[in-house]
């Protein structure tokens, strides 16, 4: 055999060097935080950064039913976050921007699942691939792989721009005003790691749809939403978006308020900068429970919100990428493999005509269709993804995306295919019909892998599709439309406020014990882009759930007036009365009648909610200064790494890099926007910092801050460079980068103590 | 070629019947029983023709694993092991089918499940390493038969490699002859006396 590549090497030439060049910091924090040189917390969010996210268990411990087991894990004390364990496996993100997916994609996601994961593949309800029971050592390796087929595990988590989403039917749908797609596309490739984007308090979703009236883009439900418009303007016709902000579930459900009822298309991603810019500044940052947009939106109103945007936006400096996609927008346009046929006598196999009535959808363009591929509970296995990878290329190009349903679908496929298309799909047992309807359960993660669960969303949400598919055939038709959506905790994951029967996991004390309940919601809309939430009505135990399908349903159809949706049938007959419908079934037996009340769905453990850990949805807040200081300590590294490979001038360039970037560090603490040029940053440092002496060490004074000026004149006079020289460079870079740690310290104490005097002064009143 | 993320499968003689949601309550009850050693359980018996229910753990996930459409035992090393590539074998071998008695002799299944000795699955997860081709196949198949004639205590055997590129490197372990499980684990017992320094490092 020949020796042994890393994936490093071996991909070398595959990998976009930006990304290649991320992967490799990435792994260089990963072996800083193993020497103890980098905080957890921050370690947490760069981790979570590059989509490294943690898991259920993973602080070290879970209850087995009886007891709590400490987990039998090699990691010493080392931790990547708080309550932590490095060793405890973790999930890991991937951004999939729209949805779009091809083969080769497709491909490596499936063995990276088998080698990394447990196998499967779990399409998210934000159009994202994860992975599950992933060690954090072999998270660079999944990466660069991944990289090598073009995808970013970059900001999936922590608090910066999330997977940018859209329809799933953009560019073939038959009521959109235009494709979003290209939008869609420029818009995550912007925003991805632009500066303006580093300093949220939460997350930031963003959510493009084609049409105001379907549901496939939720952009109600979003931080920032933009909804296709065309608008005749000096009689030419230009393309806009209906522009909304502050959206978003979670425990309080907001919807979005439009900011510009037509946004130009040139004015989308400066518009998108300046609200990243203001929300970075104004936003929450201390009480995680109420930074997101939604909540300044609402703090500050639309009005005033939208003010500071457009008064941002005129500060910005003209960036060439606001509009350069827009004279490529053509390219976008896909392009099907066949010539569009129509099925007309084609032979249908058994089965079929079920399957084509729920998963097949006509396009815009005559003789195609989009077949949607459903996927139970959103999980693939590495089999079928790579079955699926091999079938693709037979109906369809590079035309494939995931769904917020957590589907797959195949556009652009000839309709004269279609039978052919099933037969493939059953072959994998991926032929199953009802897509989008009442039987296709939405659910998060919930207790399988959450570390926030309540209760077993997926559990529930396996449970009602067998009760559903069993009954599908005898479901009436006004009901197998209705969309179910399981949440495993009031966050939302899953989607439940946006369901026509929502539910989301709590926990009731019943008879001395903890019982898993599920709150029933109703009335939500899916349709509109999420159009209406819906309301809480009852606490139900979790067991009990499926007969509230069954009794929710049942009347529905017996009592629904001609036309009458869901909602208003719902709205007509009273929250009141639904509360009472659902009484009988609110009533739970003591534990030695019927202990099954007291476990959840697919889990024999009985019910504990020991296991709740500490939730990462929200990230770790870290500021950029913070950021930019473990970014020194990482280029110190590598100039340690350059010292013992003996490129002693590499060593001293790079030691001096390191420094420049913590005096910016530094000087970000005052100075948000300084840009990265080395003079600039100097002169900030030496004028903010310097000559106010806040740099300087009580007992040292300026001698940390003169390394960084000795260093910059050293390299000014290219005087020759050797060991000793380089070994002394680096031991002043350290204590240069421990000064800037200290001085950070010191300020963010100043702050706290400025804070609390403000504090102080105003709590009298309140008193 | 050091051998390492070992997968070992073994297959249930009858599949038909078993209810992959019964090893949820079965794992559990070992998780009960051990100390810290399980991590927790993942339940796709949802999928079709999927990874079943495992049980996950540091050093390897056990899972009864219907991948292809055959359900078995699954024991998939994720921890490099030490030793020499035929004791590392010999390890993963031998902690595969105690897993496989393990299970015929759970209580709760009321010994439904028979496990076959005729055929095991070796699998390297690992494509970087080994990658599936002949040229790991020549590697590594001097070491597959050394372990395979201390599986079968000297019988008869082939091994079958399958090379489709996509795939892991996967060889079937074949015997015309019939094999109880605690005739595999003695075979491998008797050649376990001269093994020495294998496992998790």
């Amino acid at each position: 055999m020949t020796a042994v590549e890393s994936w490093k090497q071996k991909l070398a030439h595959l990998m976009p060097p930006d990304l290649a060049r991320e992967i490799d910091i990435f792994e260089t924090q990963i072996e800083l935080r193993k020497q103890g040189k980098i905080d957890e917390r921050v370690f947490a969010e760069t981790r979570l950064r590059r989509g490294v996210y943690g898991q259920r268990y993973d602080n070290g411990q879970r209850h087995d039913g009886v007891r709590v087991q400490k987990l039998r894990l090699p990691s010493g004390g080392l931790t990547k976050g708080p309550e932590t364990v490095w060793d405890a496996p973790g999930m890991i993100r991937i951004k999939i921007p729209f949805g779009g997916l091809n083969p080769e994609q497709m491909e490596v996601l499936a063995d990276l699942s088998e080698e990394y994961a447990d196998g499967i593949s779990h399409v998210t309800t934000r159009q994202d691939i994860q992975y599950h029971f992933v060690h954090i050592d072999d998270t660079p390796s999944l990466m660069r792989r991944l990289a090598a087929v073009g995808i970013t595990t970059r900001e999936a988590c922590g608090n910066v721009v999330r997977n940018v989403t859209a329809c799933p039917l953009a560019g073939v749908c038959k009521d959109e005003v235009f494709d979003v797609t290209p939008y869609a596309k420029a818009c995550s490739k912007f925003l991805l790691g632009h500066p303006d984007t580093q300093d949220f308090g939460r997350k930031f979703k963003i959510a493009f749809s084609g049409c105001k009236q379907h549901p496939c883009g939720l952009t109600s439900m979003h931080d920032m939403g933009a909804i296709a418009k065309k608008k005749v303007v000096n009689g030419e016709e230009r393309r806009g978006f209906e522009f909304y902000v502050g959206g978003g579930l979670g425990a309080v459900p907001y919807r979005a308020q439009l900011f510009n009822d037509f946004l130009p298309q040139e004015e989308l991603l400066p518009i998108a900068q300046a609200a990243s810019r203001v929300f970075a500044r104004l936003g929450e940052k201390r009480n995680r429970a109420r930074a997101r947009v939604k909540f300044l939106v609402a703090n500050l109103g639309i009005d005033e919100f939208r003010r500071m945007v457009l008064e941002e936006r005129e500060k910005l400096a003209a960036d060439p990428r606001w509009t350069d996609y827009l004279s490529r927008l053509h390219e976008w346009a896909e392009k099907p493999l066949k010539p569009g046929v129509s099925l007309d006598g084609s032979e249908r196999p058994a089965g079929f005509d079920a399957w084509y009535a729920t998963n097949v959808y006509h396009q815009e363009q005559p003789g195609y269709v989009v077949a949607t591929v459903t996927l139970p509970l959103g999980d693939i296995t590495a089999d079928q993804l790579r079955a699926l990878a091999d079938i693709a290329p037979r109906f369809v190009k590079d035309t494939i995306r995931t769904t917020v349903e957590q589907n797959l679908v195949f556009r652009w496929v000839s309709e004269a295919d279609l039978p052919d298309l099933y037969k493939a799909l059953c072959q994998i047992g991926l032929g199953e019909p009802n897509a989008g309807t009442i039987v296709d359960v939405t659910a998060c993660p919930g207790t399988d892998t959450c570390k926030l669960g309540i209760a077993s969303s997926r559990g529930l949400a396996r449970k009602l599709r067998t009760h559903l598919s069993e009954a599908s055939l005898q479901l009436d038709e006004s009901v197998k439309g209705l969309r179910i959506k399981v949440s495993g905790c009031f966050n939302s994951c899953g989607q439940h406020h946006i369901a026509d029967i929502g539910f989301y996991g709590i926990s009731r004390n019943v008879n001395g014990y903890t019982v898993p309940h599920f709150q029933v919601m109703l009335g939500g809309k899916f349709k509109d882009n999420a159009g209406a939430y819906g309301l809480p009505v009852g606490a139900v135990p979790s067991k009990r759930i499926p007969e509230v399908v069954t009794l929710v349903t049942d009347r529905y159809v017996r009592e629904r007036q001609r036309g009458e949706s869901f909602q208003d049938f719902i709205s007509r007959i009273g929250k009141k009365e639904v509360k009472t419908m659902l009484d009988g079934l609110t009533k739970v037996p003591p534990h030695d009648v019927d202990p099954s009340y007291y476990s959840d769905w697919g889990d024999p453990r009985e019910f504990t909610l020991t296991d709740m850990g500490v939730g990462e949805c929200a990230g770790e807040v870290v500021s950029q200064a913070q950021f930019t200081l473990a970014a020194s300590e990482r280029e110190l590294f590598e100039a340690q790494i350059y010292f013992d490979s003996g490129d002693f001038k590499k060593a001293v360039l790079t030691a001096y890099g390191a420094m420049v970037q913590a005096a910016q560090g530094i000087v970000k603490t005052q100075n948000y926007d300084i840009s990265d040029n080395e003079e600039a940053i100097l002169s900030e440092f030496q004028q903010r910092f310097c000559n106010t002496q806040l740099f300087y060490d009580k007992y040292a004074g300026r001698q940390f801050a003169d390394y960084l000026f000795k260093a910059r004149d050293a390299l000014k006079s290219r005087g020759e460079i050797g060991e000793d020289l380089a070994l002394r460079r680096l031991q002043e870079t350290q204590l240069f980068i421990d000064a800037a740690h200290s001085c950070y310290k010191k300020l963010s104490e100043l702050q706290s103590a400025s804070r609390a005097s403000v504090a102080g002064n105003a709590s009298p009143g309140e008193g | 070629m050091d051998l390492q993320r070992i997968n070992v499968k073994f297959f249930v003689e009858n599949p038909d019947g078993i209810l992959l949601t019964d090893f949820i309550r079965i794992f559990n009850s070992w998780i009960q029983a051990s100390d810290g050693e399980y991590y927790d359980i993942a339940d796709y018996n949802h999928v079709h023709a999927g990874p079943g229910v495992l049980l996950i753990a540091h050093e390897a996930n056990i899972s009864m694993d219907n991948t292809g459409n055959r359900l078995g035992l699954l024991d998939n090393r994720k921890q490099p092991l030490s030793g020499g590539n035929i004791e590392k074998l010999h390890f993963v071998f031998r902690s595969a089918l105690e897993f496989c008695r393990r299970i015929e002799n759970e209580p709760a299944l009321g010994g439904r499940i028979k496990f076959r000795g005729d055929e095991a699955l070796f699998l390297i997860n690992d494509r970087l390493v080994a990658p599936n081709t002949e040229e790991t196949f020549r590697a590594v198949k001097s070491e597959l038969e050394a372990l395979a004639r201390i599986l079968y205590g000297g019988a008869e055997f082939t091994l079958d490699h399958n090379g489709d590129p996509k795939q892991r490197f996967t060889v079937f372990i074949k015997t015309p002859r019939a094999f109880e499980v605690d005739t595999l684990l003695k075979n491998l017992d008797s050649y376990g006396d001269r093994l020495v320094g294998v496992g998790g490092t």
